[in-house]
């Protein structure tokens, strides 16, 4: 896992975000897109076409409101443009799919309007899917200036299942001879296990850069220390006893949201996603809730693995999009889930020592209601925001999320202080004061 | 403050009475530092730039004087942005994108001082042509319009778009001294900073332009002028006190026509649209069908990093099949952005291209009426290329822009480099 960089690239893009993206290098002419996911047996290509330049290529007058009725006429003109290759010169076979106009921007282009095409292409049998020639010369075969930005977006057997395309290539003419000289793709070599570490890295990171996954099984630890009576959380427990109790919670919040990633990957279960993201913030108000005033006391275990599994629902909205053949979801599946496992046992493990000093503590009431209110409000902004209200809240604590680094810092320190804490405060009281350590226990 | 300098260009002869005025005048340091007060500290040098900086010299030795009047109001580390070594990763790095100094070398012009700056525009004036609408008033007028869509992308527009107190060049035949004080295009963004215009990576605004020496400025050795921003590319290659090469020159302008705060209007690219209109125009259909190219264009074909691309066959109708009155409008039409260089090194090479006219070929896309986007004429000879096309506005989306190049088939970078 390349954590490091993982965290690196999350909090460059999220400063990005913050600052507003800066117009850099541009063109001021829109260029063609074609963004190649490389799939198990077939590669498939998005095209971005400016439509200026295509409609003065083509011929074809499309609109936004036309491009359904004049779909044969743009599946023959792309289809005679597209033309990829094996190595040896045998023709793949080209399928163009679904066509769309939409606005679209560059760099310093400005607003314009763009044609969005998806084709499939497919070697003959036997056919290598990572060496081949791309002819390609759609626009280009008549708009001359015009330049076509190959990328990669998508290539599981090379571990590349992030959500940055990675160029690969640029067409355009050679002006010295008025061709378009194909591009030859070479893309390095992939296997299994580099797509299985890849699926684990997007899940671990996936966990870290999801706030509300993490928030969500922390709230419901928060009070594992403590022993409810009578509708409050009052004494105390101990701590072998906390910890299988936090120990119990995280197994069953790790079962719940594996069953339900599987199950819906498998099945192919299409789920809207905004009712799934609002159970899940409700599943944090609850959890909050249930950190001021104990609402299922010795069931947390249980509340965890049933929430879990909408948590594990919207884990496979990421996967859904790749569209990966059913082997390789199966692998994906258990790499994904590995990554989310280690980064989860990793992160409860930093936090379970503050977690449980501090509710002993004398700043444990205060720890403990400060933090459930914080969760509970930042659940509210979410669950608005995921009900069609946008709000600064909501904001605010995605924001938190785009930078684990601090957040992991924070906690390792607070643990630390913690600890420290604790065999400071034991040495000292140690000689015959044990009257004073059980005090402190009891709290 | 813009006092005498406001003239400009449709009252050619009332612009250089004035300019006369200025050089005559006691004042003339004084009213200089006003109109370019785009940068705090213009009370230290003031007095250092009064004189004329090509020192009475003509040509190279002028030119070069000026260079190192340049320099010398320069800090070390300034000059270390200025004077560079003529290699060919230093000459290419030029563009038509406003990418400020991300595809540029050289000084920035909104980091000089006034005086510096002042110093700096003297240079290019020494270099470049003194006709009205083409040479060092052109690269003003384009300079200018930058500054309008600086204007136009802080302000939303509505306000008077900001002006470039773009003079017409003091000199000409019978007043050989540049002024020093021609002056500089600085029109300041109603919101401050030039060059605040867009952040890191570039932006618009006169400010946005780069000046450098590519190798020492001399009368012997071989050096290179370089200086460009958005729409703009000069490169002018010296050898042994001659011009080696006048390309390649970018050219291009949005808007192509704007009112500045005088009220003058401002079309900086006018000269060369005019004249290739008055070509394209003069071809009957039976030309035009031959001078028709069978791709599209949306900008030129060979721009920035197209060094030495040039097709191997040249398309469209020979010259050679014209009439002598065509012939002449052909001639007409290189004129323009031949006037790049210097006077004398602009008639010389228009004599040699006009000896190579018959092997020259001219052909067009689009329409000839230069007003759509993809509207396209080339003049491609065995030594000059010139490529001219309308292309949609960026800033002004509902208006069209020109983007121009003129190479050398032979002569780009004074032929120092084979690509």
């Amino acid at each position: 896992m390349r954590l490091p960089s993982l965290l690196a690239v999350a909090l460059l893009s999220a400063a990005l975000l913050l600052l507003g993206a800066s117009p850099a290098s541009a063109h001021p002419m829109p260029h063609s897109v074609v963004l190649l996911d490389v799939h198990e047996t077939s590669v498939t290509a998005e095209l971005e076409l400016p439509l200026s330049d295509f409609v003065r290529a083509s011929g074809i007058e499309v609109t936004a409101a036309t491009v359904a009725a004049q779909q044969d006429a743009l599946r023959s003109y792309l289809i005679a443009y597209i033309r990829p290759a094996t190595t040896g010169g045998a023709a793949w076979t080209v399928r163009v799919g679904d066509l769309s106009v939409t606005d679209a921007e560059q760099t310093s282009t400005g607003t314009y309007q763009e044609l969005v095409a998806s084709a499939t292409l497919t070697p003959p049998a036997g056919g290598d899917l990572r060496h081949f020639i791309f002819r390609y010369d759609v626009v280009v075969h008549q708009v001359v200036t015009h330049t076509v930005l190959v990328s990669v977006r998508q290539d599981w057997a090379a571990g590349q299942v992030g959500s940055d395309a990675v160029q690969v290539g640029t067409i355009q003419i050679d002006s010295r001879t008025m061709t378009v000289p194909p591009l030859t793709v070479n893309l390095e070599h992939g296997s299994t296990w580099s797509g299985f570490l890849a699926m684990a890295e997007l899940g671990g990171n996936h966990i870290l850069a999801g706030t509300d996954h993490l928030l969500f099984l922390l709230i419901l630890l928060l009070p594992a220390p403590l022993l409810a009576t009578a509708g409050r959380w009052r004494g105390l427990i101990g701590p072998r006893a906390a910890a299988g109790r936090i120990g119990r919670t995280t197994l069953a919040f790790t079962i719940g949201h594996s069953a339900a990633l599987a199950l819906s990957a498998f099945t192919h279960l299409d789920v809207p996603a905004w009712p799934v993201e609002s159970f899940i913030a409700v599943s944090i108000l609850v959890g909050a809730i249930h950190a001021i005033r104990p609402i299922f006391p010795g069931r947390e275990a249980t509340v965890a693995g049933l929430f879990g599994l909408g948590h594990g629902l919207a884990f496979s909205f990421t996967l859904a999009e790749m569209q990966l053949s059913t082997g390789r979801l199966a692998l994906s599946l258990l790499g994904f889930n590995l990554g989310i496992e280690i980064v989860q046992v990793v992160l409860v493990a930093l936090a379970l020592p503050a977690l449980i000093v501090l509710t002993r503590s004398r700043i444990g009431p205060a720890f403990r209601l400060i933090g459930a209110a914080l969760t509970g409000i930042a659940a509210t902004g979410w669950l608005a925001d995921r009900l069609g209200f946008p709000n600064p809240l909501a904001r605010a604590a995605d924001s938190a999320g785009a930078h684990p680094a601090p957040m992991l810092l924070a906690l390792t320190v607070t643990s630390l202080a913690a600890l420290a804490w604790t065999c400071l405060d034991r040495r000292r009281s140690s000689p015959g004061t044990a009257a004073l350590l059980t005090t402190t226990w009891s709290r | 403050m813009k006092d005498e300098k406001t003239t400009r260009r449709p009252w050619r002869g009332v612009a250089l009475v004035a300019a006369a005025v200025t050089l005559l005048g006691a004042g003339i340091a004084t009213a200089n530092a006003a109109t370019v007060g785009n940068k705090g500290g213009d009370n230290k040098t003031r007095a250092v730039v009064v004189k004329d900086p090509t020192r009475g010299a003509k040509g190279i030795n002028g030119l070069v004087n000026a260079a190192d009047a340049f320099v010398a109001t320069l800090t070390d580390d300034q000059k270390a942005e200025v004077l560079l070594d003529f290699t060919e990763d230093n000459a290419t790095a030029w563009s038509n994108l406003p990418c400020g100094s991300s595809c540029r070398v050289g000084i920035q012009l909104s980091t000089l001082t006034d005086d510096q700056l002042t110093a700096a525009k003297a240079v290019l004036a020494a270099a470049t042509g003194t006709g009205t609408g083409t040479g060092f008033d052109q690269i003003s007028d384009v300079l200018a319009a930058d500054d309008n869509l600086a204007a136009q992308g802080s302000s939303g527009g509505g306000g008077t778009p900001p002006s470039a107190d773009a003079s017409a060049p003091a000199s000409d035949a019978s007043a050989p001294a540049v002024d020093p004080s021609a002056s500089a295009p600085t029109g300041t963004p109603p919101s401050g900073d030039p060059g605040a215009g867009g952040g890191g990576g570039g932006g618009y605004g006169s400010g946005i332009y780069f000046l450098a020496f590519l190798g020492t400025p001399s009368a012997t050795g071989t050096w290179q002028l370089h200086f460009g921003g958005h729409h703009l590319a000069v490169n002018l290659t010296y050898k042994k006190g001659k011009v080696a090469g006048t390309t390649p020159f970018f050219i291009g302008v949005e808007p192509t026509s704007f009112i500045d705060d005088d009220g003058n209007t401002v079309q900086a690219l006018a000269k060369q649209k005019d004249a290739i209109s008055a070509l394209v125009t003069s071809l009957t259909t039976t030309q035009l069908t031959k001078a028709k190219l069978t791709e599209s264009f949306s900008d030129v074909l060979l721009g920035p990093d197209k060094d030495g691309q040039f097709p191997a066959t040249k398309e469209g109708i020979s010259v050679k099949a014209l009439s002598a009155k065509q012939k002449k409008l052909v001639l007409d039409a290189i004129k323009p952005w031949v006037s790049v260089a210097d006077d004398a090194t602009t008639k010389q090479l228009l004599k040699i291209y006009e000896s190579e006219l018959d092997k020259t070929f001219i052909s067009y896309a689009g329409t000839t009426a230069l007003d759509t986007q993809g509207d396209y004429v080339r003049i491609d000879g065995p030594g000059v290329w010139i490529e001219f096309v309308c292309q949609n506005g960026v800033v002004y989306n509902n208006q069209i822009h020109f983007h121009t190049v003129y190479r050398d088939h032979t002569r780009d970078y004074g032929g120092e480099f084979s690509f």
